[in-house]
């Protein structure tokens, strides 16, 4: 039972930042636990079932549809930048079907970059960066830098599987015969 | 009464495409008076253990081994263990593993040579994989679309629900009872309607424009549907006539079956490429190849877009994690595509041009009859001088309505454009029909539209039957030992013949002996359109008349049966549901028999 609590830990940890700082303040009173979790492997027959963190799906998605992991895990010494640039075009291209059918991408902001836009009274935070003159009293107008992206959708796949693989981000392929 | 029970129940039309390479499902409320169709997100597996909802299912069934369908790796979110696997996950596994997946298992549903209940597929399956029939793969498709529906709309499940199932113009009556039959074992309504996909396109046209369409088009003008998918290329003629003082469509004609689309040119071009690599001294393995044959799909539309550049790089990435060290790039010259794609696929020619018949071209599978001549413009030329009015008009179409993921290619549509023009002769361009292409979903939304404007009213186009069909009969007379008695044809449904209606075929009377099967050879004819039912071919035109699937009956003698010999005559009826029968009715009784498709038996005789 403590064993699987441990995993529990383990993944949160390694994949909820908030659980992890929460955690941390924890473990100030458990350091057996903490040992458990580190000496469970992540392939351990033990863990029945375990969610999986969204980040690695979609990880799991643009390696298997655009081979991104692949190509930022490689070295690029020893490459000309037009055998850089044959491999990253194609990466690049299913990289964009893959945001643009999970996440539907917009700009923040219509305008083209360089005119000059509004800023209201009371704008969120989340939603605009200002930089320059800060000492005047909102609203604001001035020039857009960058229209920013926010996502429309949210439609990641659902993972079905078992605690296994929940951090397999692409099987080993394996030929046989 | 049931039927109608069920529409009274049902809350939304449903257009399901039963597409050769992806399925599409649309919907539409039924209490609506301004219809908006929208697609489902289908949830599907996409790979081991994930699964992601789109509107695209790809046709392609995974018959998995049983340690990797024993792992839970392929549940759907309906049904935990899956011993295959249906859609996405299903058309990668078939890149890399063909013999354990089915494609284009509608492609088989029409091919009256093979008993298409047997398990035939995956066809070069190795013996472990139990294989499954054409019908079942089918089956398997709408099973993981109802399930999928199911799950989303519980309130309203899809059986409930009144369901336009399309289908190609060129299916015969024998393809479309078996995807009847794989419809209905899948958990469709008894009361599902059939549409042609081509017509679907034009609802979907419809319910895009609103009433524009009657600006759009005039009386007198002549749409031509020209629909070419993945695998297969399908055509409709379509008048616009003036009806008290109302414009009204009326299907004039649909062309063969024809296994040629998208997929010819994506592989056409990969073979020259891999060439291009192989002049390089790079030779490519069986998965490299099929990476360049997705790479070749993207090239081609690139190619072949409005403003194409002048080359395309084709890059095919290594295998292996070291993806930039693998990855080996050819440049495709524009003139190259255009040259190999548009002179094999819509090559200039005239009106009189007809296919050729002689088999060359280099990507045959065994099995499948494939086109012999993949010129798509010949085809296209054919089926018009096919239906040429007579007074010298050669059935030329005012207006084109593009339909299937090859148009997406702006040089297809304008070459098509450009022949059709030739042909015509008309000061008049042909013009492709106003507003937004939906090349992809078209169909599914437009059999939603269909359903909704058969419950609300609205534009509907008239059609019936798209071919005539015919019994053969034997000529009376002396017996030539060794020699089979020459064969007529009895027109049993005239072309045009609407659904809900039924026709007594004038002939002399047949005798059929009860207790012993009756068996007909049987016929259909998309170009003869003008038999009426009783008409007897003297001789039987392989240019005009293609042999489907036989019919057969059961004459079981009754108790008090004092003769065994029954004199009928044929009776023919369409269904409201576009269902086709063909009933053998005694004259001296008030007995009936209906004769059913006699699959089986036709392909035990072919394989013989």
């Amino acid at each position: 039972m403590r064993v699987w609590l441990a995993m529990k830990c383990f993944f949160n940890v390694l994949l909820h930042g908030e659980f992890a700082n929460r955690c941390e303040l924890l473990l100030k009173d458990a350091p057996l636990a903490k040992n458990q979790a580190s000496a469970a492997a992540p392939c351990s027959p033990a863990v029945v079932s375990a969610s999986r963190s969204d980040a690695v799906t979609l990880l799991a998605t643009l390696q298997r549809e655009a081979r991104f992991v692949d190509i930022v895990n490689e070295s690029l010494d020893g490459y000309s930048d037009a055998q850089i640039g044959a491999a990253a075009r194609d990466v690049l291209r299913d990289c964009g079907k893959v945001l643009a059918r999970v996440f539907a991408l917009r700009p923040m902001l219509e305008q083209e970059e360089g005119a000059t836009v509004q800023v209201p009274a009371h704008y969120e935070t989340e939603c605009y960066r200002l930089t320059g003159d800060l000492s005047r009293e909102p609203p604001f107008a001035g020039k857009l830098m960058h229209a920013g992206w926010q996502a429309t959708k949210c439609d990641l796949p659902t993972w079905t599987g078992s605690g296994k693989g929940a951090l397999v981000v692409a099987p080993a392929e394996v030929q046989l015969g | 009464m049931i039927e109608k029970e069920r529409s009274m129940t049902a809350k939304y039309v449903v257009g399901i495409d039963l597409g050769t390479t992806n399925c599409v499902m649309a919907y539409v409320a039924i209490e609506t008076k301004s219809p908006q169709v929208e697609l489902l997100e289908i949830p599907q597996l996409v790979a081991a253990s994930t699964i992601e909802s789109r509107p695209l299912l790809p046709s392609f069934l995974y018959l998995a081994p049983e340690h990797e369908a024993a792992s839970g790796a392929l549940g759907v979110p309906w049904q935990r263990e899956m011993p295959l696997a249906v859609g996405e996950y299903a058309r990668r596994r078939g890149a890399e593993m063909p013999d354990r997946t089915v494609a284009a298992a509608k492609s088989w549903l029409c091919h009256s040579g093979v008993d298409r209940r047997q398990p035939l597929l995956p066809e070069h399956a190795p013996p472990e994989v139990a294989k499954i029939s054409p019908v079942s793969a089918s089956r398997r498709y709408l099973e993981h679309l109802v399930a999928a529906w199911n799950a989303q709309f519980p309130e309203a499940r899809l059986a409930q629900q009144y369901v336009v199932l399309t289908v190609p113009a060129s299916f015969d009556a024998a393809a479309r009872e078996l995807t009847r039959e794989a419809a209905i074992a899948a958990g469709l309504p008894e009361s599902l309607v059939f549409l042609e996909e081509p017509q679907a396109a034009v609802y979907s046209w419809l319910v895009a424009r609103g009433d524009e369409w009657r600006r759009d088009l005039s009386a007198g003008d002549r749409l031509l549907v020209c629909d070419v998918g993945g695998g297969t290329t399908d055509l409709t003629l379509i008048d616009v006539a003036e009806a008290g003082g109302e414009l009204e469509l009326r299907r004039l004609a649909v062309g063969d079956h024809l296994l040629v689309g998208g997929d010819n040119m994506d592989l056409t071009l990969a073979h020259r490429v891999a060439q291009l690599f192989a002049e390089q001294g790079v030779k490519l393995d069986a998965w490299q190849s099929v990476s360049l044959w997705h790479s070749c799909r993207d090239a081609k539309e690139a190619l072949l877009a409005a403003d194409a550049p002048e080359s395309h790089r084709v890059a095919v990435l290594g295998r292996g994690s070291k993806l930039i060290g693998g990855t080996v790039t050819v440049d495709v010259q524009r003139q190259l595509a255009v040259d190999l794609l548009v002179g094999g696929f819509f090559p200039k020619c005239t009106i009189t041009d007809r296919p050729q018949r002689r088999r060359a071209s280099g990507f045959q599978e065994i099995g499948l009859p494939y086109q012999a001549d993949v010129a798509i413009t010949r085809h296209l030329a054919a089926f018009l001088a096919a239906h040429a009015d007579g007074d010298n008009r050669s059935a030329a179409p005012t207006h084109v309505l593009f339909n299937g993921g090859v148009f997406k290619a702006a040089a297809f549509r304008a070459l098509v454009l450009d022949r059709l023009g030739e042909w015509s002769g008309a000061d008049k361009p042909v013009r492709e029909l106003p507003g937004p292409r939906d090349l992809d979903f078209a169909v599914a939304r437009g059999a939603a539209f269909y359903g909704w404007t058969k419950q609300q009213g609205g534009v509907r186009i008239r059609s019936g039957a798209a071919r005539s069909y015919y019994v053969g009969i034997e000529t009376a007379g002396l017996a030539i030992p060794g020699a089979p008695r020459p064969l007529r044809a009895l027109c049993v449904v005239p072309f045009g013949m609407e659904e809900g209606t039924a026709v007594d075929v004038p002939s002399n009377e047949f005798g059929l002996v009860l207790g012993e099967p009756a068996h007909f050879r049987f016929f259909s004819s998309a170009v003869r359109q003008h038999d009426r039912p009783g008409a007897l071919l003297p001789t039987i035109d392989e240019e005009e008349l293609a042999e489907t699937d036989s019919l057969e009956t059961m004459l079981e003698a009754g108790s008090d049966d004092a003769e065994t010999y029954v004199p009928v005559k044929f009776q023919a009826r369409i269904t409201e549901l576009g269902v086709f029968e063909l009933w053998c009715v005694s004259t001296t009784s008030d007995r009936r028999w209906k004769l059913a498709f006699s699959i089986r038996d036709d392909a035990q005789e072919a394989a013989s």
